[in-house]
């Protein structure tokens, strides 16, 4: 296991994402800056300066070309990951709480804050993938929230849909060409904020993290909720692991929350389920405060994990872990083979 | 002889939120509205005209009404009106609403508690709805349970969390099986009668009880703004009681009448439904400066062990006795005991040694008075003949602590020294059965003693001590555990009880014995820094030591487990588990509850947000004979080996079950990957 | 002259004698010296010896109060073992070949043993009482219907 402390302060809430290949993590935190490291060692590679606020979100394009982050400085802002150059930046009126590319890097999707009149949008930019090439200042597209906030979004298989989840519980398939609203759907409590949205790799399933101390699996073609993963805990982050079956959970409440300060109260474990059983099968220890996201590695040999605490956390799986089978799923394979 | 101990009902958690209503205190407060709006000059003359009213229908005094002026100098046509007693307050509201001041104005009078309730929520419309009276039908068999229809002689527990109130059967370490689940069944707390034949709820209007296999009502007992509900034990009749005395509306009331009016206690029938009589709160004594006031004694009436007396306590003077289901005074005439602090009934009907006449046993308390001695007696219901009493000296307290059969009764007295500077405790032990009611003086206890309980249906007991003083201190004392048994005698009598053995530096503070004995859980609940539970067995069926074998007694400790932030601890009527639950009533870390099997080992851990009660329902006593008992005990290994081959056969069956349930769950989710793969494929073509 | 030798010869006489004399004495007082030194030599030898003895003789006695406190030690934990479990026979004259290890380590097999037996005999009596509890029930569930007629 690797962690990686943040500097130089401690207090700052961590969210790692992975590049495509696995070998590299960029994360985030309040400090203004972001960083990239080599997920087998913690080594760090570089840092990207630029931001001027907190940053609440950063993803990595599927050539590990360029990210593109989200700050509170109200700014989205894309970077040339070898060269750490800002190659654009857009402003907006509120803060940016998250960005994500589409599948083949095409598109920069942006959820922006709901704050001082102005409405929570879902903003589309198309993107040159030459890093070399001048971006466009033009949204593609602008999606106004108006019946709940969106708290997450992110680009469907082939495109084709804007999956966003709301502050209300429910979550909203958009057509991602015209942005018309084709439905929504409240899958989880009423007025318990969705807070996290993952994708599996085809990205025709999602999984959602949502207050309410539930995660859900999702099919992103008409919003059928496939799981429920109940939790002892408000969740802040879900993610859907590639090779196994499993999904892992993260989230704790804060120490301000609750009325004793202790990670035993707190709850900061890593919760691994079925994805397909819906069992609750072990859980990880190591972070000291509530973990704000979970991250899998796509390649499949390790997760990484933010906490409150200033930490990210990255587990290399042990044979234990690939070896884990359910008696059917050992029946299936045999079966198969 | 099953009877369940009445003795074992923990009130501690009702009480505590007994005493949090009457901290709001605002009983006694009525508001008077209609009055004309004066000047702070005239402000005098209106209260004395006003005082004249307000003193025809109790007590008030000038400097209890307070009139509020306004911005503009004036009055606001509105005052609070302290009365010296709720039941006064009650009366105002009956007797002076709607009388007229002058030609202009009429006086408003409105319970304080009214105003609160009804204007804070709107619920005025939450009138009282009479009761249908329902045709005669045959009635259910109200103790289905009993056969558990799984045939695998489970026991029952209710579980209120949130709003809402669920009845299980006890699975073990499986999920509980549901019976039936309720949301807002209850609007405060939950509770089985004694024999587990109804569950009570309990409402702003009364006590609804709750039965048979479709859990309809039973009975509904119509007692306004209840607290509290204690059964007899034979479920015969029930008191409830209300901190705000009753108030009948003119349009009179479904089941009390006016000579209920102004009444704290209502004492019913059961099956009729219908009230015998009802009673006042009796005045309690102003607490001394700074002194807190003075706990309410719950339960104020007390049953006798065969539903046939109720009595209740006039501190300090007398016991009062009442004859079931009349409800006269015994003999027309109170027990006038002078002194007296407390007193309780025998759990059980005792068969005295050369004693043919039927009775029940009283024991009672008094402490020194001037030169005299503190008292201990046992009295003889209905002849109040004194069969025994005991004189004590230098005695700070007493509790009166019975053995659940009422063979035995130790009376724990706390005792100073002539300079009041060090504290003892001696336990006194009444051999109730045995002729003369022979008093042996256990030990003395240099420490003080804050728990003592019988083991039920035996002859030992444990206690817990502390050398630290007892009061509200931030870290809990250090404590001692200690267990005292009977000597092996060669008769049947039983020998002297002797000290067993003492374990110290704990922080226990409750003992809870198995219902049918030999096994104890001692643990330390409400208590921040430690939540331990130790499980001991008594009659160990090992090796015994040798320093231990002229006592009745083979300790082992068989378990600690850990529960943390533990309230309440509760056996199951058979004593094979033990629940453990946090309750959201205490504090509101990790609520939820454990199961463990009498040994300790945990079965269950299962957190619930807003956890508020867990409770086993409790069953009547056995409907075999002894010689049946005694047949099955002889037989067991033939029921073992079915039993055997049943837990067999069902936990493979379950397990069959869930891999097939997997099973259909790997299929139904690669199918639809499959269809999905194959969309996304033709899709990409396109 | 003869007179004069004669004194002559005695006066070398003399002085020959003066000097063998002396020679004497130097060598007596050298043979003393020598004596004295070698003396000197074997005293400080044999102080050493006996120093050494001494040192041995205590480090003996240090270590066979080592031994006896060990012993005893052994002794006593095996009677623990024994007392608790008979079936464990150890060689009390073998004392010396005992390793202590091997004591402590049996001695935690015991424990766990005795915590074994102890959970085994509470299984046991949980069983009975498990099953005790569900004959009554059944046979009292027989009993119930008729109950109900009452």
């Amino acid at each position: 296991m690797v962690a990686m402390p943040s500097e130089p302060c401690q207090e700052l809430t961590q969210s790692p994402r992975y590049n495509l290949d696995g070998d590299i993590i960029f994360s985030v935190a309040k400090d203004q800056h972001i960083c990239a490291w080599y997920s087998h060692n913690g080594e760090r590679l570089g840092t990207y300066h630029g931001h001027v606020g907190a940053i609440w979100t950063v993803d990595v394009d599927p050539t590990t070309t360029m990210i593109a982050s989200g700050s509170a400085d109200n700014t989205i802002r894309l970077w040339d990951v070898k060269s750490a150059k800002n190659l654009k930046t857009w402003e907006f009126p509120t803060a940016v709480k998250r960005v994500e590319f589409s599948e083949d890097g095409t598109k920069l999707l942006g959820v922006t804050e709901k704050r001082m009149g102005y409405l929570s949008n879902i903003v589309v930019f198309d993107i040159n993938p030459d890093p070399a090439a001048e971006q466009t200042d033009e949204r593609a597209l602008t999606i106004v929230c108006d019946e709940s906030k969106a708290t997450v979004a992110g680009f469907s298989y082939l495109n084709r849909y804007i999956i966003a989840g709301h502050e209300d519980g429910s979550v909203s398939q958009y057509d991602a060409k015209t942005g018309e609203l084709i439905d929504n759907i409240p899958i989880h409590e009423l007025n318990q904020p969705i807070v996290d949205l993952q994708w599996n790799a085809d990205r025709t399933y999602f999984i959602t993290a949502c207050k309410d101390k539930s995660a859900k699996l999702v099919a992103a073609r008409d919003l059928t909720v496939l799981k429920t993963y109940p939790a002892d805990t408000p969740l802040n982050s879900a993610t859907i692991t590639p090779k196994k079956d499993f999904v892992i959970l993260g989230g704790g409440q804060a120490a301000m929350d609750v009325t004793r300060t202790s990670a035993r109260q707190g709850k900061f474990e890593a919760r691994f389920y079925h994805k397909i059983f819906e069992d609750e099968i072990g859980r990880v220890r190591g972070h000291f405060g509530p973990l704000n996201t979970v991250a899998a590695d796509p390649t499949g040999k390790s997760y990484a994990s933010g906490g409150e605490d200033g930490y990210v956390r990255v587990h290399h799986f042990d044979k234990g872990y690939f070896d884990f089978l359910y008696e059917v799923e050992r029946e299936r394979i045999n079966r198969m083979s | 002889d099953d009877d369940y101990n009445e003795d074992e009902i923990d009130v501690s958690d009702l009480r505590e939120r007994f005493e949090v209503q009457l901290e709001h205190g605002y009983d006694t407060f009525v508001v008077i509205d209609g009055l004309p709006k004066v000047t702070e000059d005239q402000k005098p003359k209106l209260v004395k005209f006003l005082l004249r009213k307000l003193n025809t229908v109790g007590t008030t005094r000038e400097d209890l009404i307070y009139m509020p002026m306004g911005e503009d100098g004036k009055s606001l046509s509105f005052a609070f009106v302290e009365y010296s007693s709720a039941a006064e307050a009650a009366a105002a509201t009956r007797q002076l609403d709607m009388v007229p001041l002058d030609k202009k104005h009429t006086l408003r009078v409105n319970k304080m508690t009214d105003i609160e309730r009804y204007g804070r929520e709107g619920r005025i419309d939450e009138t009282y709805q009479p009761p249908k009276i329902d045709e005669f039908t045959q009635k259910e068999h109200l103790k289905w349970w009993l056969k558990d229809p799984s045939g695998r002689g489970r026991d029952q527990f209710v579980l209120f969390r949130g709003d809402n109130v669920g009845v299980f059967w006890n699975n073990e370490k499986d999920q509980p099986e549901g019976v039936v689940e309720r949301p807002h069944w209850t609007e405060t707390f939950v509770q089985w009668s004694p024999k587990g034949t109804y569950l009570t709820s309990v409402h702003a209007q009364g006590v609804q009880l709750w039965g048979g296999q479709s859990w309809s009502r039973q009975a509904r007992f119509a007692h306004p703004y209840v607290n509290m509900v204690a059964f007899s034990p034979g479920e015969k009749y029930m008191v409830t009681w209300s901190n705000r005395p009753i108030s009948i509306p003119d349009e009179g009331h479904p089941a009390l009448s006016i000579d209920d009016d102004g009444k704290n206690y209502v004492i019913w029938e059961i099956t009729t439904g219908t009230p015998l009589r009802s009673f006042a709160n009796l005045d309690l004594a102003k607490p001394e400066e700074g002194r807190p006031p003075p706990k309410l004694q719950w339960p104020a009436f007390k049953w006798s062990a065969d539903d046939k007396y109720v009595a209740r306590l006039n501190p300090g003077q007398s016991i009062s006795v009442y004859e079931l289901p009349r409800m006269n005074l015994l003999d027309k005439t109170t027990v006038k005991i002078d002194g007296v602090v407390d007193f309780d009934w025998a759990p059980a009907t005792v068969q005295r040694d050369g004693v043919k006449e039927y009775e029940q046993l009283i024991c009672f308390w008094t402490p020194e008075i001037g030169s005299n001695p503190a008292k201990v007696g046992l009295m003889s219901i209905p002849s109040k003949e004194i069969v025994r009493s005991l004189n004590l000296f230098s005695v700070s307290d007493a509790k009166l602590h019975w053995q659940s059969e009422a063979a035995y009764l130790c009376v724990k007295v706390d005792r100073h020294s002539k300079s009041k500077k060090s504290q003892a405790t001696t336990l006194e032990i009444f051999r109730v059965k045995e002729k003369g009611v022979p008093v042996e003086v256990v030990d003395t206890i240099k420490d003080t003693v804050i728990n003592f309980a019988w083991e039920p249906r035996g002859a030992r007991f444990a206690i817990i001590s502390t050398t630290e003083p007892v009061g509200p201190t931030a870290v809990a004392p250090k404590t001692a555990v200690s267990f005292f048994c009977p000597e092996k005698t060669k008769g049947t009598t039983t020998g002297n009880f002797k000290h067993l053995r003492t374990l110290d530096k704990k922080n226990s503070n409750a003992i809870y014995w198995a219902p049918r004995g030999r096994f104890v859980v001692i643990a330390t609940v409400h208590n921040q820094q430690s939540s331990d539970l130790d499980f001991f067995d008594l009659d160990f069926e090992g090796e015994k030591p040798e320093s231990d074998k002229d006592l009745t007694a083979n300790l082992q400790l068989m378990n600690t487990a850990d529960h943390y932030g533990v309230t309440d601890v509760e056996w199951d009527p058979s004593g094979r588990f033990v629940a453990t639950w946090a309750s959201v009533w205490k504090h509101t870390m990790e609520n939820g509850y454990h199961i463990y099997d009498f040994r300790g080992e945990a079965l269950r851990e299962e957190p619930v947000d807003k956890f508020k009660q867990f409770s086993w329902r409790p069953r009547p006593a056995t409907l075999l004979t002894k010689e049946e008992q005694k047949q099955i005990r002889k037989n067991l290994r033939e029921y073992s080996r079915t039993f055997d081959q049943e837990d067999a056969d069902r936990g493979a069956s379950a397990d069959l079950a869930v891999v097939e349930a997997r099973r259909h769950l790997l299929n139904e989710w690669y199918e639809w990957r499959e269809n999905m793969e194959a969309e996304l494929a033709e899709e990409r073509e396109r | 002259q003869e007179h004069i030798d004669t004194f002559a010869r005695k006066d070398i006489i003399e002085k020959r004698k003066a000097d063998a004399s002396k020679i004497q004495a130097d060598r007596d007082r050298e043979n003393a010296r020598q004596k004295m030194l070698r003396e000197q030599a074997l005293a400080e030898a044999e102080a050493k010896r006996l120093a050494a003895e001494q040192k041995e003789r205590e480090e003996k006695r240090i270590k066979a109060e080592h031994d006896r406190v060990r012993k005893e030690e052994i002794k006593k934990q095996i009677a623990e073992l024994n007392m608790n479990d008979k079936a464990i026979e150890l060689d009390l004259n073998d004392i010396d070949n005992i390793d202590t290890n091997r004591i402590r380590a049996m001695k935690l097999a015991q424990l766990e043993r005795e915590k074994n037996d102890v959970n085994e005999r509470l299984r046991i009596t949980g069983k009975r009482i498990d099953h005790l509890e569900r004959a009554y029930r059944q046979e009292e569930a027989k009993k119930l219907n008729a109950d109900y007629e009452k």
